[in-house]
């Protein structure tokens, strides 16, 4: 009778051993679905800690007043959707955010269908924010330049936790862009690109605004570029892929992390959560729209 | 094996284990496929559905009697506001543009047109204000709500922006926007919605060009 028993602790040992990886009680769980090319990092990308020095990043990162910011969203591991995403380099499923940085947006819908990738060059499309050297990222990463940051896959981050209004997010508010760090960790050196035929329609002391020719002319806001280097003036026409600017860090006289935060915007027809017609016009998921961007530009494919 | 109770175990144990198995697979990697390729469909009830590109709406359903019936109320077109706007510019737009009644405001102002939508920018000290006019909307996936706290009249809503304050309303069939954008992010005008609710509560001069006009049955 002793044999059963002992195969029968044996059992049960495996069991809670596999349970147990799965859950992370072993400090190596998997957070979410593995990308196809995890940890890759892309050729002319050899960024690490020792890439530039970093700067006091002035906001934390969080591009909002402290008294304005957003307390850390509810853990949500579980949305961890596994629809795959086309692709042919390594990202997350759109909606997939960094855990506990918030619940993402899980619908698919590529809003901006013919979108030119708005860098030049490579670019790591991830959290400024939850990243490393952001206010809300790892503390044993302080820096900006830490490989992880530049080193695929891309993780989207719209919806993260902010307190700004962005009414498609699970509360009503959350980041309303997609943070995208140029191919290095250098400042004004990288190429930012119009995302569509356009005119440039605003600039503010670290926004540009370019409003597509056609319709449903989508309004495509860039954040923290170089503003007194600029390719373009507000009024200026603009071809998709041209030049507008250099990706770096600037926020209204204090700097953040390297990064271009990227929105889209465009007015919608859509139901409130409590059930009423409403137009707006209000903020988009700019990241499935950017992933199929990347394939095209990296299957060498022109801007249209 | 010749006992029943041990077999019976062993089979336990393997179906134990098997399970145990599957449960540790990890959800499915983002595959590597071509742009292009057919996407499995894949049904997952918690997840919205694979949607295609959405079709604009039409530039159908503006209220021509409603707008003429502003221009009327702001001066027939003869209002000092929106003078200075680019007459070409104004002329292209089809649809009848909305202005702040604000002088000053709209002294230097520039408007960009593209024919059934439209840009004003204009500045402020430290600010600066831009204006919209949109025939088309984009319908949203039936799977999506809008969590809006408080839509008010002609469904304005206002949204905090990462630099300032962003109101959109529906006004003659036409979805209107009014931003305020701040140099400085700690300008009180963008760290509250009252600038920008002053500034739609006075958005009543109605302005059309001509092929607003001719749209609206009053002829170029």
């Amino acid at each position: 009778m002793r044999a059963p028993l002992i195969f029968l602790i044996l059992i049960l040992l495996v069991v809670l051993a596999l349970v147990g990886y799965n859950s992370g009680w072993f400090g190596s769980a998997a957070t979410g679905p593995s990308p196809t090319t995890a940890g890759d990092i892309l050729p002319g990308a050899p960024v690490g800690p020792g890439a530039e020095p970093d700067e006091p990043v002035g906001d934390g990162g969080l591009e909002q007043l402290p008294d304005e910011a957003e307390a850390q969203g509810p853990v949500d591991p579980v949305n961890t959707p596994d629809v795959p995403a086309a692709g042919t380099f390594g990202h997350f499923p759109a909606g997939e955010l960094l855990p506990k940085s918030g619940s993402g947006y899980l619908d698919r819908t590529t809003w901006s269908p013919q979108l030119c990738f708005p860098f030049a060059e490579d670019a790591f499309a991830n959290s400024q924010v939850y990243g490393a050297g952001g206010g809300m990222g790892p503390k044993d990463k302080p820096s900006q330049c830490d490989a992880s940051n530049y080193s695929l896959p891309w993780r989207d981050n719209f919806c993260e936790s902010r307190g700004h209004a962005s009414p498609l997010c699970a509360n009503g508010k959350g980041h309303q862009g997609q943070d995208i760090r140029p191919a290095t960790c250098k400042k004004d050196k990288h190429w930012v690109v119009a995302a569509e035929d356009g005119i440039i329609t605003d600039m503010g002391t670290y926004t540009v605004t370019l409003t597509a020719s056609a319709p449903p002319h989508r309004v495509y806001r860039y954040l923290h570029m170089r503003m007194n280097q600029l390719e373009v003036k507000e009024g200026a026409s603009v071809k998709a892929g041209e030049n507008l600017g250099k990706a770096s860090n600037d926020f209204g006289g204090t700097p953040t992390t390297i990064h271009m935060h990227f929105e889209i915007r465009s007015g919608v027809a859509g139901t409130s959560t409590d059930g009423k017609p409403v137009k707006l016009h209000t903020f988009l998921p700019p990241y499935q729209s950017l992933v199929a961007a990347y394939d095209r530009k990296r299957a060498g494919q022109g801007c249209p | 094996m010749r006992n029943p109770k041990i077999r019976g175990l062993i089979v336990a144990g393997a179906t134990l284990a098997a399970v145990a198995a599957s449960a540790q697979v990890a959800p499915t990697p983002t595959p590597s496929t071509r742009p292009g390729a057919a996407r499995p469909a894949v049904v997952r009830p918690t997840v919205g559905p694979i949607t295609r590109p959405p079709l604009p709406g039409g530039p159908g359903g503006i209220d021509w009697a409603g707008a003429v019936g502003g221009l009327r109320q702001s001066g027939g077109g003869n209002s000092p506001v929106g003078r200075r706007l680019d007459p070409a510019a104004v002329d292209k737009t089809r649809l009848p543009i909305l202005l702040p009644a604000d002088p000053d405001l709209m002294g230097g102002a520039r408007i960009y047109s593209f024919g059934d939508y439209y840009s004003i920018t204009a500045n402020l000290t430290g600010a600066r204000v831009s204006l919209t006019g949109a025939a088309e909307t984009t319908p949203l996936p039936a799977t999506s709500r809008l969590t809006l706290l408080n839509i008010g009249p002609e469904q304005l809503v206002i949204q905090r922006t990462v630099d300032g304050q962003l109101a959109s309303f529906v006004r003659y069939g036409v979805l209107y926007t009014a931003e305020l954008r701040c140099d400085a992010p700690s300008d009180p005008r963008c760290r509250t919605d009252t600038y920008v609710r002053s500034l739609v509560a006075k958005s009543t001069v109605v302005v059309m060009g001509k092929a607003a006009r001719q749209a609206a049955g009053l002829g170029a």
